[in-house]
């Protein structure tokens, strides 16, 4: 996949990628001459395949590490499936953090999904708003519910009505 | 406008890149490995994995090095099989070290990470659904980080025991391009015959994998008491000659086979004198003896039993 900025007539470069939010992930690229930024989301279906290849999106700096798809992706290993070799040197401070390898828990992160937060804290759909959510493409759909949500708690509203969709809708580029 | 060639890369992902490091990765731990040895089967249930197991513990005895990859990723029996069900996989930066059975072998297994043996193979996903869209490709990375990412040291043999089908074959040639050889299991009933003609037409003529030879598994029963051999299918057909030809050997049923098995204790081991551990053995050598350069299927046909 190429992006090119059409304005400058240059090819933009690889910025950023977040966590999956249900089962998305959102990476976003930029145009080196006039900064312009553009967001790619992928499906749930994309996502998986992503991960079911190991490949990272942005490329990867870090040398892959032993069996990272393995240790980050099966839901059923046992809890010391892969337990790190203990040298006594370094025994003390790997117990401190529980024996959980530094870099494996890092390449794990970029790919897990983001937690859930533990209690509904977001504010309401109202039927009327979630009608209209719904109409929104479903490529994008992950995206602009959480910018709507943000935008209402940022602005004290307890409930996502029309109204304050209608407020959100100046900051994002996508029709809703 | 600049088109899709006068752009440099993939706007910096190098997913050619990632893909290559992967495939080096394998033929990096694959240097000091001498023969990489696949076990299918057309049919399910037939015996590769016992054949495996056994082929290994044969190989181990006879002074080589061995290792063992259950690529039955979501249907693995080899930690179990071979006793070492409990081990514990110790995971350093250059790779996890493979659990090891008491006379040596090495085998890596989607078993040594579940926590019992009617788990699951669950992959993280958003729904479960996307998951299974995507399985056979974890699958898939599974093996590639099973062959890449063990530890195994200096190998004479590394076996892999795939899931019953000729549909993982393709992916393991991808893996391993210079795949060794292919050993087909088969039991001696006429429709699976034809599975391994398709199995051999599979690896032979399509993939250009050579064969090292067909195993009849389960053909005849040695009773214990009186050492006759029984035939154990009624309808039994003789193997086709063409198969006869490559034939490694037919190993005997033996309900100490099984049950060793289902205890985790080398048959091979524990039975050296049973019929089915000197076919076993025999099968070894004739493994043996292929990488040696021995032109195994041009030996008389009744050389083969
Ligand atoms: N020669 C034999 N004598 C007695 N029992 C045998 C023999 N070969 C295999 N078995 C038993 O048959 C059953 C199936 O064998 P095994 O699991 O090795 O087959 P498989 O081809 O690997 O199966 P799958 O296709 O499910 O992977 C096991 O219980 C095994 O112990
Ligand atoms: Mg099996
Ligand atoms: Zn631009």
């Amino acid at each position: 996949m190429k992006f090119l900025c059409t304005d400058c007539d240059t090819a933009m470069k690889f910025k950023d990628v977040t966590r999956p939010e249900q089962g998305s992930v959102t990476a976003l690229f930029e145009c080196p001459d006039c900064f312009t930024e553009i967001a790619m989301f992928l499906n749930p279906s994309e996502t998986q395949m992503l991960k079911s290849l190991d490949l990272q999106l942005g490329g990867t700096n870090a040398a892959a590490q032993p069996m990272q798809m393995v240790r980050s992706q099966l839901e059923t290993a046992k809890s010391d499936a892969m337990p790190n070799e203990v040298s006594p040197e370094t025994s003390a401070s790997e117990t401190a953090e529980g024996g959980k390898c530094p870099f494996t828990s890092v390449i794990s992160d970029a790919f897990q999904e983001a937690p859930e937060p533990a209690e509904p804290t977001g504010p309401v759909w109202t039927p009327e708003a979630l009608e209209r959510l719904d109409r929104i493409p479903s490529f994008v759909r992950p995206m602009a519910k959480m910018g709507i949500e943000s935008f209402a708690k940022e602005n004290g509203h307890d409930e996502i009505t029309g109204t304050v969709m209608d407020a959100a809708r100046g900051n994002f580029p996508a029709q809703f | 406008m600049k088109s899709y060639k006068e752009l440099p890369s993939d706007a910096g992902s190098n997913i050619i890149g990632q893909v290559t490091a992967q495939a080096n990765r394998v033929q990096k731990r694959l240097t000091s490995v001498k023969h990489t040895v696949a076990i299918m089967s057309g049919k399910g249930g037939v015996g590769k994995s016992s054949l495996t197991a056994n082929l290994a513990t044969a190989l181990t005895l006879k002074g080589n090095a061995v290792g063992v990859v259950d690529a039955d990723i979501n249907g693995p029996t080899l930690a179990k099989m071979m006793g070492v069900r409990n081990a514990t996989l110790t995971y350093t930066p250059a790779g996890v070290k493979p659990a090891i059975t008491t006379l040596g072998t090495k085998l890596i297994s989607m078993d040594l990470l579940l926590a019992e043996d009617d788990a699951p193979v669950l992959w993280n996903a958003h729904t479960q659904k996307d998951a299974f869209t995507w399985r056979s490709t974890m699958e898939v990375s599974a093996l590639r980080e099973f062959i890449a990412d063990t530890e195994w040291g200096t190998l004479d043999y590394l076996l892999l025991d795939l899931p019953p089908g000729t549909d993982r074959l393709p992916n393991v040639v991808e893996l391993i391009p210079n795949l060794g050889g292919v050993i087909v299991v088969t039991i001696p009933s006429e429709v699976s015959q034809l599975i391994v003609k398709k199995s051999v037409t599979m690896t032979r003529d399509i993939l250009n994998v050579p064969i090292i030879g067909i195993v009849e598994n389960m053909a005849s029963y040695v009773c214990q008491h009186c050492g006759e051999e029984e035939h154990l299918f009624v309808t039994e057909e003789p193997l086709d000659d063409v198969f006869q030809k490559i034939s490694l050997g037919a190993v005997p049923f033996d309900p100490r086979l099984a049950r060793a098995s289902d205890n985790g204790i080398a048959y091979l081991d524990e039975h050296p004198d049973a019929p089915a551990s000197k076919a076993l053995i025999q099968i070894a050598e004739k493994v043996q003896a292929f990488f040696e350069g021995e032109d195994l299927h041009a030996l008389p046909v009744g050389a083969v039993s």
